[in-house]
Protein backbone atom coordinates (compact mmCIF):
# COMPACT_ATOMS: atom_id res chain seq x y z
CA UNK A 1 0.00 0.00 0.00
CA UNK A 2 2.91 2.46 0.98
CA UNK A 3 4.18 1.47 -2.37
CA UNK A 4 1.59 2.89 -4.27
CA UNK A 5 1.06 6.03 -1.91
CA UNK A 6 4.65 6.69 -3.14
CA UNK A 7 3.97 6.09 -6.77
CA UNK A 8 0.87 8.44 -6.78
CA UNK A 9 3.02 10.77 -5.71
CA UNK A 10 5.61 10.44 -7.47
CA UNK A 11 3.00 11.02 -10.68
CA UNK A 12 1.76 13.78 -9.14
CA UNK A 13 4.73 15.78 -8.38
CA UNK A 14 7.23 14.19 -11.23
CA UNK A 15 6.88 17.31 -13.08
CA UNK A 16 6.80 20.20 -10.12
CA UNK A 17 10.28 17.90 -8.89
CA UNK A 18 12.12 18.08 -12.17
CA UNK A 19 11.21 21.95 -12.18
CA UNK A 20 12.52 22.34 -8.62
CA UNK A 21 15.71 20.34 -9.96
CA UNK A 22 16.44 22.86 -13.13
CA UNK A 23 15.92 25.83 -11.45
CA UNK A 24 18.24 24.82 -7.99
CA UNK A 25 20.89 23.50 -10.50
CA UNK A 26 20.75 26.56 -12.80
CA UNK A 27 20.56 28.79 -9.74
CA UNK A 28 23.90 26.90 -7.80
CA UNK A 29 25.20 27.39 -11.45
CA UNK A 30 24.79 30.94 -11.90
CA UNK A 31 26.58 31.40 -8.37
CA UNK A 32 29.51 29.50 -9.27
CA UNK A 33 30.21 31.71 -12.79
CA UNK A 34 29.37 34.59 -11.26
CA UNK A 35 32.66 33.35 -8.18
CA UNK A 36 34.69 32.56 -11.35
CA UNK A 37 34.02 35.62 -12.88
CA UNK A 38 34.68 37.69 -10.00
CA UNK A 39 37.27 35.58 -9.50
CA UNK A 40 38.81 36.19 -12.89
CA UNK A 41 37.77 39.88 -13.13
CA UNK A 42 38.84 41.12 -9.62
CA UNK A 43 41.73 39.07 -9.11
CA UNK A 44 42.29 35.80 -6.87
CA UNK A 45 43.69 37.82 -4.33
CA UNK A 46 41.61 40.13 -4.32
CA UNK A 47 38.20 38.02 -3.99
CA UNK A 48 39.70 36.38 -1.25
CA UNK A 49 40.63 39.20 0.94
CA UNK A 50 37.24 40.74 0.24
CA UNK A 51 35.74 37.65 1.40
CA UNK A 52 37.88 37.23 4.33
CA UNK A 53 38.15 40.98 5.39
CA UNK A 54 34.10 41.32 4.53
CA UNK A 55 32.21 38.93 5.03
CA UNK A 56 31.54 38.41 1.86
CA UNK A 57 30.00 34.98 0.46
CA UNK A 58 28.59 35.43 -2.53
CA UNK A 59 25.81 33.01 -2.02
CA UNK A 60 22.82 35.14 -0.69
CA UNK A 61 20.89 35.26 -3.95
CA UNK A 62 20.06 31.46 -2.67
CA UNK A 63 18.59 32.88 0.52
CA UNK A 64 15.26 32.21 -0.42
CA UNK A 65 14.91 29.42 -2.70
CA UNK A 66 14.88 26.68 -0.68
CA UNK A 67 11.98 28.12 0.83
CA UNK A 68 10.38 28.86 -2.30
CA UNK A 69 10.60 25.24 -3.27
CA UNK A 70 9.28 24.04 -0.07
CA UNK A 71 6.42 26.15 -0.22
CA UNK A 72 5.81 24.91 -3.96
CA UNK A 73 5.75 21.58 -3.40
CA UNK A 74 3.60 21.74 -0.17
CA UNK A 75 1.23 23.80 -2.34
CA UNK A 76 1.62 21.22 -5.54
CA UNK A 77 1.51 18.35 -2.95
CA UNK A 78 -1.68 19.09 -0.58
CA UNK A 79 -4.05 21.86 -2.17
CA UNK A 80 -5.31 19.07 -5.19
CA UNK A 81 -5.74 17.03 -2.55
CA UNK A 82 -8.15 19.63 -0.45
CA UNK A 83 -9.43 20.96 -3.28
CA UNK A 84 -12.91 18.74 -4.21
CA UNK A 85 -11.89 16.72 -0.85
CA UNK A 86 -10.14 13.80 -2.40
CA UNK A 87 -7.72 13.59 0.69
CA UNK A 88 -11.58 11.93 2.04
CA UNK A 89 -10.27 8.81 -0.48
CA UNK A 90 -6.78 8.73 1.20
CA UNK A 91 -7.81 8.49 4.38
CA UNK A 92 -10.45 5.85 3.33
CA UNK A 93 -7.34 3.47 2.10
CA UNK A 94 -6.86 0.33 4.48
CA UNK A 95 -4.14 1.62 6.53
CA UNK A 96 -3.95 4.05 9.43
CA UNK A 97 -4.13 7.51 7.89
CA UNK A 98 -0.70 8.48 10.27
CA UNK A 99 0.44 6.25 7.75
CA UNK A 100 -0.63 7.17 4.10
CA UNK A 101 0.10 11.00 5.44
CA UNK A 102 3.23 9.81 6.91
CA UNK A 103 4.46 8.10 4.14
CA UNK A 104 3.45 11.31 1.78
CA UNK A 105 4.87 13.63 4.43
CA UNK A 106 8.20 11.24 4.04
CA UNK A 107 8.51 11.31 0.40
CA UNK A 108 8.32 15.29 0.13
CA UNK A 109 11.00 15.75 3.32
CA UNK A 110 13.24 13.35 1.86
CA UNK A 111 13.19 14.43 -1.70
CA UNK A 112 13.89 17.86 -0.09
CA UNK A 113 16.63 17.29 1.34
CA UNK A 114 18.24 15.11 -1.23
CA UNK A 115 17.79 18.21 -3.62
CA UNK A 116 19.39 20.72 -0.63
CA UNK A 117 21.82 18.33 -0.37
CA UNK A 118 22.25 18.04 -4.41
CA UNK A 119 22.85 22.01 -4.00
CA UNK A 120 25.20 22.00 -1.29
CA UNK A 121 27.41 19.11 -2.64
CA UNK A 122 27.98 21.08 -5.84
CA UNK A 123 28.36 23.93 -4.17
CA UNK A 124 30.90 22.73 -1.68
CA UNK A 125 32.88 20.85 -4.40
CA UNK A 126 33.08 23.15 -6.80
CA UNK A 127 33.58 25.77 -4.63
CA UNK A 128 36.96 24.13 -3.03
CA UNK A 129 38.96 23.92 -6.39
CA UNK A 130 39.09 27.83 -5.66
CA UNK A 131 38.58 28.42 -2.41
CA UNK A 132 40.16 27.92 0.97
CA UNK A 133 38.31 24.84 3.13
CA UNK A 134 37.48 27.66 5.49
CA UNK A 135 35.32 29.63 3.39
CA UNK A 136 33.93 26.92 1.59
CA UNK A 137 32.50 25.67 5.22
CA UNK A 138 31.37 29.26 5.85
CA UNK A 139 29.34 29.47 2.94
CA UNK A 140 27.67 25.95 4.22
CA UNK A 141 27.21 27.06 7.43
CA UNK A 142 25.57 30.61 5.93
CA UNK A 143 23.24 28.08 3.70
CA UNK A 144 22.05 25.80 6.37
CA UNK A 145 19.42 27.68 8.00
CA UNK A 146 17.75 28.31 4.79
CA UNK A 147 17.70 24.73 3.87
CA UNK A 148 16.18 24.47 7.35
CA UNK A 149 13.59 27.20 6.73
CA UNK A 150 12.84 25.58 3.06
CA UNK A 151 12.18 22.38 5.73
CA UNK A 152 9.67 24.33 7.87
CA UNK A 153 8.47 26.33 4.94
CA UNK A 154 6.64 22.88 3.19
CA UNK A 155 5.58 21.77 6.70
CA UNK A 156 4.17 24.67 7.73
CA UNK A 157 2.75 25.08 4.25
CA UNK A 158 1.31 21.40 4.73
CA UNK A 159 0.09 22.46 7.87
CA UNK A 160 -1.74 25.10 7.04
CA UNK A 161 -3.40 23.29 3.35
CA UNK A 162 -4.61 20.16 5.33
CA UNK A 163 -6.59 22.33 8.09
CA UNK A 164 -9.97 21.80 7.13
CA UNK A 165 -11.19 25.24 8.98
CA UNK A 166 -10.86 28.67 7.43
CA UNK A 167 -10.34 30.21 11.00
CA UNK A 168 -7.76 27.94 12.19
CA UNK A 169 -5.70 27.61 9.28
CA UNK A 170 -5.22 31.48 9.90
CA UNK A 171 -3.96 31.02 13.27
CA UNK A 172 -1.52 28.20 11.76
CA UNK A 173 -0.29 30.49 9.28
CA UNK A 174 0.01 33.08 12.36
CA UNK A 175 1.85 30.72 14.45
CA UNK A 176 4.13 28.94 11.30
CA UNK A 177 5.15 32.05 9.37
CA UNK A 178 6.85 33.46 12.26
CA UNK A 179 9.17 29.83 13.07
CA UNK A 180 9.98 29.66 8.92
CA UNK A 181 11.28 33.56 9.45
CA UNK A 182 13.21 32.28 12.37
CA UNK A 183 15.64 31.15 9.37
CA UNK A 184 15.98 34.19 7.65
CA UNK A 185 16.75 36.75 10.68
CA UNK A 186 20.69 37.47 8.77
CA UNK A 187 22.47 36.77 6.21
CA UNK A 188 25.59 37.69 7.79
CA UNK A 189 27.82 34.37 7.63
CA UNK A 190 28.13 31.62 9.89
CA UNK A 191 25.88 33.42 12.72
CA UNK A 192 23.45 30.57 12.94
CA UNK A 193 25.56 28.39 14.67
CA UNK A 194 24.40 28.52 18.39
CA UNK A 195 20.69 28.42 16.63
CA UNK A 196 20.52 24.94 14.71
CA UNK A 197 19.61 22.90 17.56
CA UNK A 198 16.43 25.19 18.34
CA UNK A 199 15.26 25.12 14.24
CA UNK A 200 16.11 21.38 13.72
CA UNK A 201 13.53 21.24 17.90
CA UNK A 202 10.98 23.46 15.27
CA UNK A 203 11.10 21.49 12.62
CA UNK A 204 10.59 18.09 14.31
CA UNK A 205 7.64 20.13 16.11
CA UNK A 206 6.01 21.76 12.51
CA UNK A 207 6.50 18.19 10.93
CA UNK A 208 3.80 16.56 13.72
CA UNK A 209 1.52 19.55 12.90
CA UNK A 210 0.07 18.45 9.86
CA UNK A 211 -1.32 14.95 11.28
CA UNK A 212 -3.00 17.35 13.84
CA UNK A 213 -5.19 19.15 10.80
CA UNK A 214 -6.02 15.74 9.05
CA UNK A 215 -7.04 14.91 12.53
CA UNK A 216 -9.59 17.23 12.30
CA UNK A 217 -10.61 16.61 8.96
CA UNK A 218 -11.40 13.07 10.25
CA UNK A 219 -12.84 14.59 13.15
CA UNK A 220 -15.41 16.32 10.60
CA UNK A 221 -14.30 20.37 11.50
CA UNK A 222 -15.35 22.22 8.77
CA UNK B 1 -3.40 2.61 17.57
CA UNK B 2 -5.34 4.35 20.25
CA UNK B 3 -2.40 5.93 21.70
CA UNK B 4 -1.46 7.41 18.50
CA UNK B 5 -4.86 8.36 18.23
CA UNK B 6 -4.54 10.14 21.28
CA UNK B 7 -0.71 11.52 20.99
CA UNK B 8 -2.23 13.23 17.90
CA UNK B 9 -5.14 14.50 19.87
CA UNK B 10 -2.22 15.97 22.32
CA UNK B 11 -0.51 18.03 19.53
CA UNK B 12 -2.79 20.98 20.04
CA UNK B 13 -0.76 21.70 22.93
CA UNK B 14 2.46 21.84 21.02
CA UNK B 15 0.38 24.16 18.86
CA UNK B 16 -0.42 26.49 22.29
CA UNK B 17 3.39 26.30 23.44
CA UNK B 18 4.17 27.10 19.40
CA UNK B 19 1.96 30.42 19.72
CA UNK B 20 3.45 31.22 23.01
CA UNK B 21 7.03 31.29 21.72
CA UNK B 22 6.29 32.72 19.33
CA UNK B 23 4.03 35.54 21.02
CA UNK B 24 6.90 35.33 23.62
CA UNK B 25 9.24 37.07 20.66
CA UNK B 26 6.55 39.20 18.15
CA UNK B 27 4.93 40.79 21.30
CA UNK B 28 8.05 42.69 22.16
CA UNK B 29 8.79 43.23 18.68
CA UNK B 30 5.82 45.22 17.74
CA UNK B 31 5.79 47.18 21.22
CA UNK B 32 9.06 48.68 19.81
CA UNK B 33 7.86 49.63 16.46
CA UNK B 34 5.20 51.49 17.96
CA UNK B 35 6.97 53.36 21.02
CA UNK B 36 10.93 53.53 19.32
CA UNK B 37 13.42 53.85 21.63
CA UNK B 38 15.27 57.41 21.52
CA UNK B 39 18.12 57.07 23.81
CA UNK B 40 21.32 57.75 21.93
CA UNK B 41 24.59 58.28 23.65
CA UNK B 42 26.54 61.53 23.49
CA UNK B 43 30.00 62.40 22.61
CA UNK B 44 32.35 63.23 25.19
CA UNK B 45 35.81 64.60 24.82
CA UNK B 46 37.96 65.74 27.48
CA UNK B 47 39.20 69.52 27.19
CA UNK B 48 42.59 70.01 28.66
CA UNK B 49 42.17 73.58 28.86
CA UNK B 50 39.16 73.33 31.39
CA UNK B 51 40.16 70.40 32.73
CA UNK B 52 36.62 68.61 32.44
CA UNK B 53 34.64 66.83 29.81
CA UNK B 54 32.81 67.88 27.77
CA UNK B 55 29.95 66.35 25.42
CA UNK B 56 28.05 67.23 22.00
CA UNK B 57 24.21 66.26 22.66
CA UNK B 58 22.14 66.11 20.00
CA UNK B 59 18.66 67.25 20.24
CA UNK B 60 16.16 68.65 17.72
CA UNK B 61 19.07 68.10 15.25
CA UNK B 62 20.79 70.88 16.97
CA UNK B 63 24.29 69.84 19.13
CA UNK B 64 24.57 71.64 22.40
CA UNK B 65 27.82 71.45 24.18
CA UNK B 66 27.48 71.23 27.53
CA UNK B 67 29.74 70.12 30.23
CA UNK B 68 29.89 67.86 32.85
CA UNK B 69 29.37 71.05 35.98
CA UNK B 70 26.47 71.84 33.42
CA UNK B 71 27.77 74.79 31.96
CA UNK B 72 26.64 75.28 28.59
CA UNK B 73 28.96 76.84 25.67
CA UNK B 74 28.58 78.74 22.51
CA UNK B 75 30.28 76.59 18.78
CA UNK B 76 33.46 79.08 19.08
CA UNK B 77 33.86 78.45 22.93
CA UNK B 78 33.60 74.85 22.69
CA UNK B 79 36.00 74.54 19.48
CA UNK B 80 38.47 77.03 22.08
CA UNK B 81 37.72 74.96 24.99
CA UNK B 82 38.71 71.52 22.56
CA UNK B 83 41.50 72.97 20.55
CA UNK B 84 43.22 69.44 19.63
CA UNK B 85 40.02 68.44 18.74
CA UNK B 86 38.73 71.52 16.45
CA UNK B 87 42.03 72.44 14.90
CA UNK B 88 40.62 72.95 11.40
CA UNK B 89 37.67 75.61 12.29
CA UNK B 90 40.41 77.37 14.52
CA UNK B 91 42.85 77.05 11.41
CA UNK B 92 40.64 78.58 9.60
CA UNK B 93 39.43 81.23 11.89
CA UNK B 94 43.22 81.74 12.50
CA UNK B 95 42.75 81.03 15.97
CA UNK B 96 44.80 78.15 16.92
CA UNK B 97 47.16 78.51 19.65
CA UNK B 98 50.94 78.82 18.69
CA UNK B 99 51.37 76.00 21.38
CA UNK B 100 49.93 74.47 24.43
CA UNK B 101 51.72 72.76 27.51
CA UNK B 102 55.00 74.15 26.03
CA UNK B 103 54.59 72.08 22.64
CA UNK B 104 54.82 74.34 19.54
CA UNK B 105 51.17 73.67 17.88
CA UNK B 106 50.99 72.83 14.19
CA UNK B 107 48.01 70.73 12.09
CA UNK B 108 50.95 68.07 10.80
CA UNK B 109 51.69 67.64 14.74
CA UNK B 110 47.86 67.55 16.11
CA UNK B 111 46.89 65.30 12.74
CA UNK B 112 49.33 62.48 13.75
CA UNK B 113 48.86 61.97 17.44
CA UNK B 114 45.13 62.46 16.38
CA UNK B 115 43.80 58.66 16.44
CA UNK B 116 40.21 56.95 17.74
CA UNK B 117 39.50 53.23 18.35
CA UNK B 118 36.45 51.76 18.77
CA UNK B 119 35.17 48.75 19.34
CA UNK B 120 32.17 46.53 20.92
CA UNK B 121 31.23 43.61 21.81
CA UNK B 122 28.77 42.88 18.98
CA UNK B 123 32.32 43.34 16.92
CA UNK B 124 33.70 41.12 18.74
CA UNK B 125 31.14 38.25 19.15
CA UNK B 126 31.28 36.95 15.84
CA UNK B 127 32.08 33.84 14.21
CA UNK B 128 35.92 34.31 12.96
CA UNK B 129 36.66 33.00 9.10
CA UNK B 130 40.07 31.43 10.63
CA UNK B 131 42.24 32.89 7.81
CA UNK B 132 44.20 36.41 7.52
CA UNK B 133 46.25 38.20 5.50
CA UNK B 134 49.92 38.75 6.57
CA UNK B 135 50.65 42.30 4.84
CA UNK B 136 54.33 43.04 4.06
CA UNK B 137 55.51 45.65 6.58
CA UNK B 138 58.71 47.10 5.18
CA UNK B 139 58.45 46.55 0.84
CA UNK B 140 60.10 50.16 0.43
CA UNK B 141 56.12 50.75 -1.06
CA UNK B 142 54.34 53.78 0.12
CA UNK B 143 51.08 52.00 -0.45
CA UNK B 144 50.49 48.60 1.29
CA UNK B 145 50.00 45.64 -1.37
CA UNK B 146 47.96 42.47 -0.36
CA UNK B 147 50.05 39.29 -0.33
CA UNK B 148 49.69 36.22 -2.56
CA UNK B 149 48.80 34.00 0.21
CA UNK B 150 46.21 33.87 3.47
CA UNK B 151 47.25 32.06 6.61
CA UNK B 152 45.11 29.58 8.86
CA UNK B 153 46.25 28.29 12.43
CA UNK B 154 47.17 24.75 13.07
CA UNK B 155 47.64 23.41 16.20
CA UNK B 156 51.63 23.38 15.81
CA UNK B 157 52.08 26.48 13.93
CA UNK B 158 50.74 28.82 10.44
CA UNK B 159 49.91 27.11 7.47
CA UNK B 160 49.93 29.61 3.91
CA UNK B 161 47.95 28.74 1.44
CA UNK B 162 48.85 30.03 -1.93
CA UNK B 163 45.86 32.23 -3.76
CA UNK B 164 46.70 31.61 -6.69
CA UNK B 165 46.64 27.51 -6.67
CA UNK B 166 45.04 27.10 -3.36
CA UNK B 167 47.46 25.10 -1.88
CA UNK B 168 49.92 25.23 0.90
CA UNK B 169 53.18 27.41 0.46
CA UNK B 170 55.11 24.40 2.93
CA UNK B 171 58.17 26.52 2.42
CA UNK B 172 56.90 29.82 4.12
CA UNK B 173 54.56 27.98 6.61
CA UNK B 174 57.59 26.56 8.18
CA UNK B 175 59.95 29.34 8.25
CA UNK B 176 57.11 31.31 10.04
CA UNK B 177 56.46 28.43 12.88
CA UNK B 178 60.01 27.62 13.25
CA UNK B 179 60.60 31.94 13.52
CA UNK B 180 58.26 32.01 16.57
CA UNK B 181 59.28 28.54 18.15
CA UNK B 182 62.84 30.02 18.57
CA UNK B 183 61.11 32.92 20.47
CA UNK B 184 59.70 30.52 22.59
CA UNK B 185 56.40 30.57 21.34
CA UNK B 186 54.23 27.12 22.22
CA UNK B 187 51.63 26.63 19.75
CA UNK B 188 48.50 26.76 19.22
CA UNK B 189 47.75 30.20 19.04
CA UNK B 190 45.17 31.69 21.60
CA UNK B 191 44.37 34.84 20.32
CA UNK B 192 45.23 36.79 17.32
CA UNK B 193 44.52 40.35 16.05
CA UNK B 194 45.70 42.36 12.72
CA UNK B 195 44.29 44.73 10.40
CA UNK B 196 44.21 42.98 7.25
CA UNK B 197 43.38 46.28 5.37
CA UNK B 198 45.64 47.78 2.72
CA UNK B 199 44.01 50.82 4.07
CA UNK B 200 46.42 51.87 6.02
CA UNK B 201 49.97 53.93 6.70
CA UNK B 202 52.05 50.74 7.54
CA UNK B 203 51.57 47.60 8.86
CA UNK B 204 52.15 46.39 12.59
CA UNK B 205 51.62 42.75 11.80
CA UNK B 206 49.42 40.92 14.25
CA UNK B 207 49.89 40.83 18.04
CA UNK B 208 49.64 37.15 19.04
CA UNK B 209 49.43 34.96 22.53
CA UNK B 210 50.44 31.45 22.87
CA UNK B 211 49.60 28.37 24.34
CA UNK B 212 51.18 29.82 27.70
CA UNK B 213 49.43 32.91 27.39
CA UNK B 214 53.12 34.90 26.44
CA UNK B 215 52.18 38.08 24.21
CA UNK B 216 53.98 38.18 20.49
CA UNK B 217 54.50 40.41 18.12
CA UNK B 218 54.54 39.06 14.65
CA UNK B 219 54.96 41.20 11.22
CA UNK B 220 56.21 40.08 7.57
CA UNK B 221 59.66 42.39 7.08
CA UNK B 222 60.59 41.61 3.51
CA UNK B 223 59.32 38.59 2.75
CA UNK B 224 60.96 37.21 5.81
CA UNK B 225 58.84 36.73 9.45
CA UNK B 226 59.89 39.59 12.65
CA UNK B 227 59.15 38.48 15.79
CA UNK B 228 59.12 40.06 19.06
CA UNK B 229 57.68 39.07 22.72
CA UNK B 230 56.05 41.50 24.56
CA UNK B 231 57.62 41.39 28.10
CA UNK B 232 55.52 41.80 30.82
CA UNK B 233 56.84 44.09 33.61
CA UNK B 234 55.36 43.26 36.64
CA UNK B 235 55.87 40.93 39.53
CA UNK B 236 53.09 39.11 39.88
CA UNK B 237 52.75 35.53 37.31
CA UNK B 238 51.81 36.24 33.64
CA UNK B 239 48.70 37.47 33.30
CA UNK B 240 46.27 35.29 31.34
CA UNK B 241 45.10 37.54 28.31
CA UNK B 242 41.53 37.57 27.00
CA UNK B 243 41.77 40.15 24.33
CA UNK B 244 44.41 42.11 21.95
CA UNK B 245 43.88 44.75 19.43
CA UNK B 246 46.52 45.37 16.91
CA UNK B 247 46.61 49.91 15.79
CA UNK B 248 48.54 51.84 13.48
CA UNK B 249 48.30 55.26 14.50
CA UNK B 250 49.61 58.10 12.54
CA UNK B 251 52.42 58.80 14.94
CA UNK B 252 53.43 54.74 15.03
CA UNK B 253 53.70 55.35 18.68
CA UNK B 254 51.91 52.15 19.81
CA UNK B 255 51.25 48.08 18.26
CA UNK B 256 47.93 47.74 20.12
CA UNK B 257 46.35 47.31 23.25
CA UNK B 258 45.66 44.34 25.23
CA UNK B 259 43.24 42.84 28.08
CA UNK B 260 43.97 40.75 30.74
CA UNK B 261 41.48 38.68 32.43
CA UNK B 262 41.00 41.16 35.74
CA UNK B 263 39.71 43.50 32.83
CA UNK B 264 42.89 45.49 32.79
CA UNK B 265 43.40 47.34 29.75
CA UNK B 266 47.32 47.93 28.61
CA UNK B 267 49.10 49.45 25.81
CA UNK B 268 51.17 47.92 23.34
CA UNK B 269 53.99 50.79 22.69
CA UNK B 270 56.18 50.80 19.63
CA UNK B 271 59.30 49.78 21.50
CA UNK B 272 57.35 46.36 22.56
CA UNK B 273 56.77 47.69 26.49
CA UNK B 274 53.46 47.29 27.81
CA UNK B 275 51.98 49.83 29.58
CA UNK B 276 48.96 50.19 32.11
CA UNK B 277 46.10 51.88 31.21
CA UNK B 278 44.77 54.37 33.83
CA UNK B 279 41.30 53.21 33.83
CA UNK B 280 38.88 50.96 35.95
CA UNK B 281 38.13 47.97 33.87
CA UNK B 282 37.35 47.54 30.73
CA UNK B 283 35.49 43.78 29.88
CA UNK B 284 35.53 43.21 26.06
CA UNK B 285 32.66 40.88 25.94
CA UNK B 286 30.21 43.10 27.71
CA UNK B 287 31.02 47.16 27.31
CA UNK B 288 31.26 49.41 24.55
CA UNK B 289 34.44 51.44 24.17
CA UNK B 290 35.95 54.04 22.55
CA UNK B 291 39.41 56.21 22.41
CA UNK B 292 39.21 59.47 21.39
CA UNK B 293 43.33 60.25 21.31
CA UNK B 294 45.29 63.70 20.78
CA UNK B 295 48.61 65.04 21.32
CA UNK B 296 48.23 65.45 25.02
CA UNK B 297 45.20 62.96 26.57
CA UNK B 298 42.70 60.20 25.62
CA UNK B 299 39.14 60.56 26.08
CA UNK B 300 37.92 57.09 26.92
CA UNK B 301 34.51 56.43 27.40
CA UNK B 302 32.60 52.99 28.32
CA UNK B 303 29.39 52.42 27.77
CA UNK B 304 28.18 48.98 29.88
CA UNK B 305 24.47 47.63 30.34
CA UNK B 306 24.07 50.66 33.60
CA UNK B 307 26.38 53.17 32.84
CA UNK B 308 28.65 55.25 30.67
CA UNK B 309 32.05 55.57 32.23
CA UNK B 310 34.48 58.67 30.82
CA UNK B 311 38.05 58.62 31.27
CA UNK B 312 41.02 61.13 30.93
CA UNK B 313 44.46 59.68 30.39
CA UNK B 314 48.06 60.93 29.71
CA UNK B 315 48.71 60.22 26.35
CA UNK B 316 52.53 59.49 27.47
CA UNK B 317 51.90 58.10 30.91
CA UNK B 318 48.26 56.67 30.44
CA UNK B 319 47.54 57.78 34.10
CA UNK B 320 44.63 58.60 34.56
CA UNK B 321 43.55 62.66 34.72
CA UNK B 322 40.18 62.68 35.12
CA UNK B 323 37.19 60.26 35.51
CA UNK B 324 33.66 60.58 35.78
CA UNK B 325 30.83 57.88 36.34
CA UNK B 326 26.69 58.86 34.61
CA UNK B 327 24.32 56.06 35.61
CA UNK B 328 21.97 55.54 32.76
CA UNK B 329 18.94 57.66 33.54
CA UNK B 330 16.00 55.74 34.32
CA UNK B 331 14.31 53.55 31.62
CA UNK B 332 11.29 55.90 29.69
CA UNK B 333 7.97 54.63 30.72
CA UNK B 334 7.20 52.85 27.92
CA UNK B 335 9.97 50.57 28.63
CA UNK B 336 8.84 50.17 31.90
CA UNK B 337 5.25 49.80 30.69
CA UNK B 338 6.63 46.96 28.39
CA UNK B 339 8.32 45.00 31.26
CA UNK B 340 5.12 44.81 32.73
CA UNK B 341 2.85 44.08 30.45
CA UNK B 342 5.18 41.50 28.75
CA UNK B 343 7.29 39.93 31.66
CA UNK B 344 8.92 37.54 29.03
CA UNK B 345 10.53 38.89 26.25
CA UNK B 346 11.87 36.09 23.61
CA UNK B 347 14.75 37.44 21.88
CA UNK B 348 16.90 36.03 19.30
CA UNK B 349 19.68 38.98 18.47
CA UNK B 350 21.35 41.06 20.65
CA UNK B 351 23.74 43.69 21.36
CA UNK B 352 26.29 41.82 22.91
CA UNK B 353 26.56 39.53 19.71
CA UNK B 354 26.45 38.92 16.10
CA UNK B 355 25.30 34.72 16.72
CA UNK B 356 21.60 34.60 16.20
CA UNK B 357 20.63 32.22 19.71
CA UNK B 358 17.44 32.84 21.63
CA UNK B 359 17.40 35.05 24.72
CA UNK B 360 15.08 35.70 27.40
CA UNK B 361 14.77 39.16 28.41
CA UNK B 362 18.39 40.20 27.94
CA UNK B 363 17.68 44.00 26.94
Amino acid sequence: MLKAIFYKEWLKLRLFWCLAILVHIGLIAYLLLSLRSTLLASGIVETWATMIGRDVLMVNQLMYLPLITGVCIALCQWLPEMQIKRIRLTLHLPIDYTASIGAMLFCSIVCLCLLFAIDATVLAVVEQQWLPRELVWRTFLTCLPWYIGGLLGYSVTSWCVLEPQWRMRCVNFLIGAPLVALCFLTAQPACYIPMFPWLVLALLATVCLPFYSVYRFKLGKQ
Amino acid sequence: MKNIQSSISNLKYLIIVLGLIVLAWLLPVLYELLSPRTDRMPFVVYSCLDSTFIKFETSNKQVRFIDFRGQEFTKAQADSLLPLFSFRQLVAEGRLPDSLYGVALTPKLIQQNAFHFKTSPKQLNKPAVGLYTMLESSSGRVDLQLPPDVFRLTDDGLEFIDCETNTVNRAKSLSFSRELTKHGFTFPVQLIWGNGTTRKDYDNGFLLTDANDRLYQLKMVKGTPWVREIIVDRQSSNPKWIQVFTLEPANRALIGFVVDDAYQLYAVRANGQLAHIGIDAYNPQEMQISIVGDLFHWTITEYTATDSRYYAVDARTFEQVACAIVPDPERPLNQRIERILLPVRLRFTSWRTQLIAPNINDD
